[in-house]
């Protein structure tokens, strides 16, 4: 026992290692990561060629040594080893760098040995047979809409007031425009009886068609487009909204990612640890 | 009208109820019938003075700390008449008591009164998911993490109770994390933004995700999978409390109860 928990530590530390010299090699080369160049259909392609990768790894598990590696108890402990470190050193970060290529590199790692343990996993028949497909599909759904949606993640701003505007902006300044008007009607704040706001409510138009954005409660343009309340600016003359807009399209992956995650959890709470 | 200036009566009845009961579970070599009533009467105290702050309040007493700890030590009566009636170990009552005591002393000289409104931030269905789903998975895991080190230092072999906790607890746990997922799309558009809480609770939730493949791999020796459980709730107590004193949360968008 003694032996294979210090095989998995050198596992760990030569696989952080390993991925910290790569990093660092493509931080001198290409320097920060283009995270454009990944958008669609980029990132599509690359994550077709990614699947396909493990697929005909898994068929060759029988020959291939990489693919023994990733089934093997230590790639699943040294990635769990490897993600708990870097979520760590996240979490004491001000400003996580989740973009830089150690992490990109060890979320990459987690996924292809989830992949790899999911293919496994549907050909294994055994009492938690659905209770681990549908936890490991379900991580492995979420890891991917977050991996290879992230570039095609947008933010904008804009501002509203009585006018009808199309033109919102990104983060980093540059103008984008809507392929719909925003126009505020009516801006509403409540106050309880010591003063503090209760809650905010704006009723906005869409095209003209009135809708409701209050905090905790977005305005979903489509599945994958929804508006956020975030600010306000309010003097005498006249009320100016700041909304927010975020276009996620890898939002359903994400979805189905969590519940099935959410299912595999309940799963594992009524089983519990039988085998 | 309940409130906090009451707390300290509910907190002595709810203690002095559940050490009667730990004494009967020490005393008696079955279950003792005495000791599981008592700890659902103690879990009853606590749960009458809940509700009574909740309708005193008129919002969910789930936002300060001293709220949660609140939640904590219901939750630990809680699993523990339920960990006793289940297993019959004969510490798991005065576990439970001494920690949700220890929890309910906090709040009695440090209460910290706020004020009844609920922040719009806060209001979502989501809130009270979120926080009580979280609040019972750290009560299981905090149980869970005790008998580890009973188990460490111990006599006795209670692998079965530490497994059934820890399944118990890391379903929450992860119910608990992915519920705060979905309702940061709602609140904030997207699911997971890797601000300090949300890196320390996937970091948490990693660790016990190790400690539970571990266990079923059948790799490492009962006192690595101990050791790393204990890993797993000081982890758990960052996320919980203890991010709010790093640099790295000055611009959290979870603290709530600055």
């Amino acid at each position: 026992m003694q032996i294979s928990i210090s095989r998995y530590t050198v596992t760990t530390v030569l696989l952080v290692l390993v991925a910290g010299v790569v990093s660092w090699l493509l931080e001198a080369t290409v320097g920060a990561l283009p995270i454009e160049f990944f958008a669609f259909p980029m990132n599509l392609i690359l994550m077709v060629l990614w699947l396909i990768a493990v697929v005909e790894l898994y068929r060759a598990r029988s020959k291939n040594v990489i693919a023994r590696y990733l089934l093997s108890a230590q790639a699943t402990v040294s990635a769990i080893v490897f993600a708990a470190i870097g979520c760590l050193v996240v979490g004491l970060q001000s400003e996580p760098a989740t973009q830089s290529y150690i992490f990109v590199l060890m979320v990459l790692y987690v996924m292809s040995v989830v992949a790899m343990v999911t293919l496994r996993g549907w050909r294994v028949q055994g009492t938690v047979r659905w209770r681990f497909l549908v936890s490991h599909l379900g991580l492995l759904l979420a890891l991917v809409a977050g991996f290879w949606g992230a570039a095609d993640y947008q933010e904008l701003r804009m501002i509203v007031d009585d006018t009808p505007r199309q033109q919102a902006i990104y983060i980093d300044g540059t103008a984008k425009k809507l392929d719909y008007t925003l126009r505020l009607a009516e801006f509403d704040v409540q106050y309880n009886e010591a003063g503090v706001p209760e809650q905010y409510r704006a009723d906005i138009e869409v095209d003209g068609n009135p809708v409701t954005l209050e905090v905790n409660d977005p305005y979903n343009v489509s599945f994958a487009q929804s508006i956020y309340l975030m600010n306000f600016e309010r003097n005498d003359a006249a009320t100016r909204l700041v909304v927010q807009i975020v276009y996620q399209p890898w939002r359903a992956v994400m979805v189905v990612g969590i519940v099935m995650l959410i299912v595999g959890a309940l799963l594992m709470f009524l089983g519990g640890a039988k085998r | 009208m309940i409130g906090w200036t009451i707390f300290p009566v509910f907190a002595i009845v709810a203690a002095l109820v559940g050490v009667v009961g730990s004494v009967a579970a020490f005393r008696s070599s079955l279950r003792s019938r005495v000791a599981v009533c008592c700890m659902w009467v103690s879990t009853a105290v606590i749960m009458v003075f809940v509700a009574g702050l909740w309708i005193a309040l008129d919002r969910p007493p789930m936002r300060t700390m001293g709220e949660t700890r609140l939640w904590y030590s219901l939750f630990l009566f809680i699993s523990g008449a339920f960990t006793y009636q289940r297993w019959g170990y004969r510490w798991v009552p005065s576990f439970a008591t001494m920690l949700a005591t220890v929890f309910m002393a906090v709040n009695c000289f440090k209460p910290e009164i706020h004020d009844a409104t609920l922040m719009p931030a806060l209001q979502s269905v989501w809130f009270i998911p979120h926080v009580a789903i979280y609040m019972f998975s750290y009560a299981l895991l905090g149980c869970a993490t005790l008998l580890s080190v009973y188990s460490l230092f111990g006599r006795q072999r209670v692998d079965n109770a530490v497994e059934s906790l820890l399944y118990g607890g890391v379903a929450f746990l992860t119910v608990g994390m992915l519920t705060g997922a979905l309702w940061a799309k709602q609140a904030w558009g997207d699911y997971w933004s890797w601000d300090a809480k949300e890196s320390w609770a996937a970091a948490t939730w990693l660790i016990y995700l190790l400690s539970i493949h571990l266990l079923r791999l059948k790799r490492g020796s009962r006192a690595v999978v101990c050791a790393v459980i204990v890993v797993a709730f000081l982890s758990l107590q960052m996320c919980w409390y203890g991010v709010n004193y790093l640099p790295s949360a000055k611009q959290s968008v979870h603290t709530y109860n600055r």
